[in-house]
């Protein structure tokens, strides 16, 4: 059948891809909901370093937006180029939120980012506004479809397999859309978006103070910052507690790697604090334990419990019997679609079909399935556990102490004392890559740790994969690396270089140039009134 | 007349705010948190700014009225 | 015709409806980046065809994502077997697609000219590939792509890259780009004067007569094409695997529906009458007119290879049976149904704002100010 390496290979493309192109989107996330704030501003106060400050972090939100949509395209085809069985298998259900995404957000975000840049001077301040809100707007919903559709493969709710078709099939579009998972998981993406750019933000404009350079712009910039970034982070280690809780549930061995949580224990459960988890010993070397913490984290209350890897793998075993004859079923009805005892047999085994093929890798042929495959199966059924460990561990850690900076960065700016605290500019400088490795430790947690499967319970990755051959994937992946490497350098270099030339003095105007207008009807809008403030910049 | 038409007219617009919250509250919690959450963070994010601007302006008040004081 | 199979023709009609979106919307801009270096001169005069463009290009690759998405949602198994059949061609689709939004953006960003002139090169690269491609992969539909599925629907593809540059891929290949030149030479007359505006104009007639002489060879060639015939199987509207049905080839498979409803003739002929019209009139200097025009011959092309095919939409050449059709790749009706519902919601709403967008940004670019301002491409 499907090519282990190709797999592998296929695997190690998608989170490259991902990992990359997941680089630029939280920025935009947030960036996009702060420049609406900016621009909130100074539409009330009509005060130009708004303006300022909207223009000068817009070009830098242009040039992450460029990288984010060049790659996001990479991400929309990939499903059909190298994971074709997946998308034939569930893209009933799982293609419905991208094209979704297409129409109701990225027409949205990408229209109104052109007028965003192009359109100061065509627009009244009332209508820019209302753009910028709309790219912000825009940006977020496609986040929110993308994450539902990652949900579904998280935690499948609101589909069915359908014998007939021989693929799963939407049953509830709301259950879809509303699935706890869902919910949770777009609202701490989103807002891990905010702590991205506030972070990103309120470094840059430590980079001014510091130098002393547009020190009223980076005030002001450091402030927003500070003030969105603590809200965000608050919001960010909430939701990512509710996101625990439902995993909890749905997921149990992404949860049983997420804690270390080797065997089933009585409650109150203890929380590995640190720990070295081994694999192919089930144990883990030189614990460092909280009492009872895991059964208040995961259960919210002392007497909850959730099990551990043995006692997943004894269920896994028991699923896989159970789904061997639901296989052996659909083999038949493949041929023959209108075999009664066939789809009875499938109809009482159905529950634990994905069971079924997880085995079947090392059984093609069924029928010959023997107890150590079935072991070895049950064995694949949990992920991980050392990277899912550490990489939860790395992101909860990133996302702690961000809240203690932007706790500490609130105080002083609310005083108006930031610019005094050099260590505390510098430190703020090397918070910046802080978010963007929580990000990526975020999605680590989430797609490792959902391994052995692409749809949970129902479609194992293994099987997942377009049937290419070894060289078509290094091929594609060097080509990959080639082409994302080159766009990481120019990237960083025009970031760097704009950053290092700072905003345009106050009173520029920015934007396109006017163009001669076609008719009288719409004679240009009045400007702005006149810088009123212009020594602002000093 | 104006003011009064804009009245009813904004008195609708919260009734259908009202009403899609209620069905979202129920079914979409989180949603609804988001929603209001971020509308919160950026315009105390905002407001913070605007903040800084008086701060900025009765500090400097306040530095003219020292120096005023100091040289009677 | 029961609920379900008029879903499917529905959607087969709205993906239809995004592949013209697509092929005017992004071909234009695709059109403007290949022709870059011939009707620019200047870098100046290559900025000001950029900034024409400029404010739309994002918007418009959106046409593209959600022809993607759209296949992905509405008609799973096509894109699950085109997508990986085709996959070093969809690789170099997409990183020519990928470096775009980056020439757009970052080019003018420095003023050195071999950094410009590195971007120049990559614009039209961008521009001419993704065309040919998108034009040789529909091209490849009527010879039927060599593929076939296992037991349980995965799909397998037996051919090699070269396969899919036939003669006759070329030549759509070609009739792709071709058409796109002429869309993004009106635009860049819509938006320019001077030098530029002439240059322009020349190319706009140059793509059209090319497009034109290629459209009438291709009806000519596909006669040649053995077609493909559904003898049997479980039809419209019944939900099905592509197992289950029965397909031949047949001289001249690819007429028959336009044997059967001669009014399908209209199609081909608003190609052709659109391309005439787009040359004639970009002669003229008419280019707002040429444009729309060349946006029906569009239509009439994407619409003529669509009735010729229907119902197939990926035929097999290895295994025809297993070809794939409308009424076996689509998805279930539920899904159908709820896709429907948010198109009817979103594109007028799409299509409102996007005119506003294109309205507020009206008018032409002047090269002045495109020179001043520091935010301009």
């Amino acid at each position: 059948m499907i090519n282990g390496t190709v797999v592998e290979l296929s695997r190690i493309q998608f989170a490259a891809t991902a990992l990359y192109h997941f680089l630029f989107v939280p920025l935009t996330l947030g960036l996009s909901f702060l420049l609406a704030a900016m621009e909130t501003v100074y539409v009330t106060t009509g005060k130009p370093i708004y303006r300022q400050m909207t223009q000068f972090w817009g070009k830098l939100f242009m040039i992450n937006f460029a990288l984010g949509v060049a790659t996001g395209l990479t991400m929309e085809f990939q499903f059909g180029t190298n994971w074709s069985f997946y998308s034939s298998f569930v893209g009933d259900i799982f293609g419905a939120p991208l094209a979704i995404e297409g129409l109701m957000a990225f027409f949205m975000e990408s229209t109104f980012v052109g007028l965003m840049v192009f359109g100061w001077e065509r627009l009244s301040k009332g209508q820019h506004l209302a753009v910028t809100w709309l790219v912000a707007l825009g940006s977020n919903l496609s986040a929110l479809w993308i994450l539902i559709a990652n949900s579904f493969m998280q935690d499948p709710q609101g589909a069915v397999f359908d014998p007939t078709t021989m693929r799963m099939q939407l049953s509830s579009f709301p259950r879809l859309v509303f699935s706890p998972d869902a919910q949770s998981k777009f609202v701490h993406t989103s807002i891990a978006g905010y702590v991205t750019a506030a972070i990103f933000v309120a470094g840059v404009s430590a980079f001014y103070l510091l130098r002393n350079r547009h020190t009223e712009l980076a005030k002001r910039s450091f402030r927003m910052a500070a003030l969105f970034g603590v809200m965000a982070t608050i919001g960010v280690i909430t939701l990512g507690d509710a996101l625990g809780f439902v995993d909890a549930q749905a997921q149990p061995t992404k949860l049983a790697a997420m804690e270390g949580l080797w065997r089933s224990e009585a409650a109150p459960m203890p929380f590995n604090l640190i720990a070295f988890p081994d694999q192919a010993m089930q144990e883990n070397h030189a614990a460092v334990q909280v009492p009872a913490l895991l059964s208040l984290l995961v259960t919210h209350s002392l007497d909850g419990t959730v099990p551990g890897v043995d006692e997943l793998e004894q269920q896994a075993a028991l699923r896989i019997d159970n789904g061997i004859p639901a296989v052996e079923a659909l083999q038949v009805l493949s041929k023959h679609p209108n075999d009664a005892a066939a789809l009875a047999q499938f109809k009482l085994h159905e529950q634990d079909l994905g069971y079924g093929f997880l085995v079947q890798r090392y059984a093609p042929d069924l029928e010959k399935v023997t107890p150590q495959d079935i072991a070895r199966a049950a064995r694949d059924s949990i992920p991980p556990v050392a990277a899912v460990f550490w990489s939860f561990r790395l992101m909860v850690g990133f996302g702690l102490l961000m809240l203690a900076f932007f706790v500490l960065a609130v105080l002083y700016s609310l005083r108006n004392r930031v610019q005094e605290k050099a260590w505390f500019l510098k430190a703020a400088l090397w918070m910046i890559p802080v978010p963007f490795l929580a990000n990526e430790a975020g999605w680590l947690v989430a797609e490792l740790g959902r391994q052995p499967w692409t749809v949970y319970g129902m479609l194992p990755t293994w099987m997942s994969a377009s049937t290419h051959s070894v060289g078509y994937m290094a091929f594609s992946l060097t080509g990959f690396i080639a082409v994302y490497t080159a766009f990481i350098i120019v990237e960083m270099y025009l970031m760097v270089r704009a950053i290092r030339h700072g905003p345009e003095e106050s009173g520029h105007e920015g934007g396109a140039a006017p163009r001669p207008r076609p008719r009288p009807v719409l004679a240009p809008r009045p400007l702005p009134a006149a810088p009123r403030e212009t020594n602002l910049e000093g | 007349m104006k003011t009064f038409a804009y009245f009813v007219l904004f008195l609708m617009l919260a009734f259908v705010v009202i009403l899609l919250a209620a069905l979202l509250g129920a079914r979409g919690a989180w949603y609804f948190a988001w929603m209001v959450g971020t509308a919160m963070i950026v315009l105390i994010s905002a407001a913070s700014a605007a903040l800084l601007d008086t701060q900025e302006e009765h500090e400097a008040a306040s530095h003219v009225g020292a120096d005023a004081g100091s040289r009677t | 015709m029961g609920l379900y199979a008029m879903l499917q023709v529905i959607w087969w009609l709205l993906l239809g409806v995004l592949l013209i979106g697509l092929a005017v919307m992004v071909g234009m801009d695709m059109g403007v980046g290949a022709i870059l270096r011939i009707v620019g001169r200047t870098d100046l005069e290559r900025r000001v065809a950029l900034n024409i463009i400029g404010p739309h290009w994002d918007g418009n690759q959106v046409w593209f994502i959600l022809g993607g998405g759209a296949i992905f949602a509405a008609f799973p198994l096509i894109y699950a077997t085109a997508f990986s059949g085709f996959y070093v061609v969809m690789l170099l689709l997409l990183w020519t697609m990928i470096v775009r939004p980056l020439g757009f953006e970052y080019r003018s960003k420095i003023a050195s000219p071999a950094w410009r002139t590195v971007w120049d090169w990559s614009l039209f690269v961008s521009g001419a590939i993704p065309m040919i491609i998108f034009g040789a992969a529909i091209g490849n539909l009527f010879h039927g792509v060599p593929f076939h599925f296992q037991w349980n629907l995965t799909s397998v593809y037996t051919g090699s890259f070269l396969n899919l540059l036939n003669p006759f891929a070329i030549l759509t290949g070609l009739l792709s780009l071709s058409l796109s030149v002429m869309m993004g030479a009106l635009t860049v007359m819509n938006g320019a004067d001077g030098d530029l505006y002439r240059r322009a104009r020349t190319v706009a007639q140059a793509g059209a007569a090319a497009a034109f002489a290629l459209f009438a060879i291709g009806g000519f060639w596909v006669r040649a094409i053995p077609g493909y015939s559904v003898v049997g199987g479980p039809g419209p509207g019944v939900p099905q695997t592509p197992l289950q049905q029965t397909v031949t080839l047949a001289p001249g498979a690819w007429q028959s529906n336009f044997g059967m409803h001669p009014v399908l003739w209209v199609l081909p002929l608003a190609g052709f009458v659109g391309m005439l019209g787009a040359f004639l009139a970009g002669r003229a200097g008419r280019s707002h007119l040429g444009w729309w025009l060349g946006a029906v011959a569009w239509a009439g092309v994407i619409a003529t290879a669509g009735a010729a095919l229907f119902p197939f939409m990926l035929p097999s050449s290895s295994d025809p049976s297993m070809s794939l059709t409308l009424w076996n790749s689509s998805s279930s009706q539920l899904t159908l149904s709820w896709m429907l519902a948010m198109a009817i919601i979103f594109v007028p709403l799409i299509l409102w704002y996007t005119s506003w967008a294109f309205w507020i940004m009206r008018g032409k670019v002047s090269a002045d100010h495109v020179a001043r301002d520091e935010h301009a491409y």
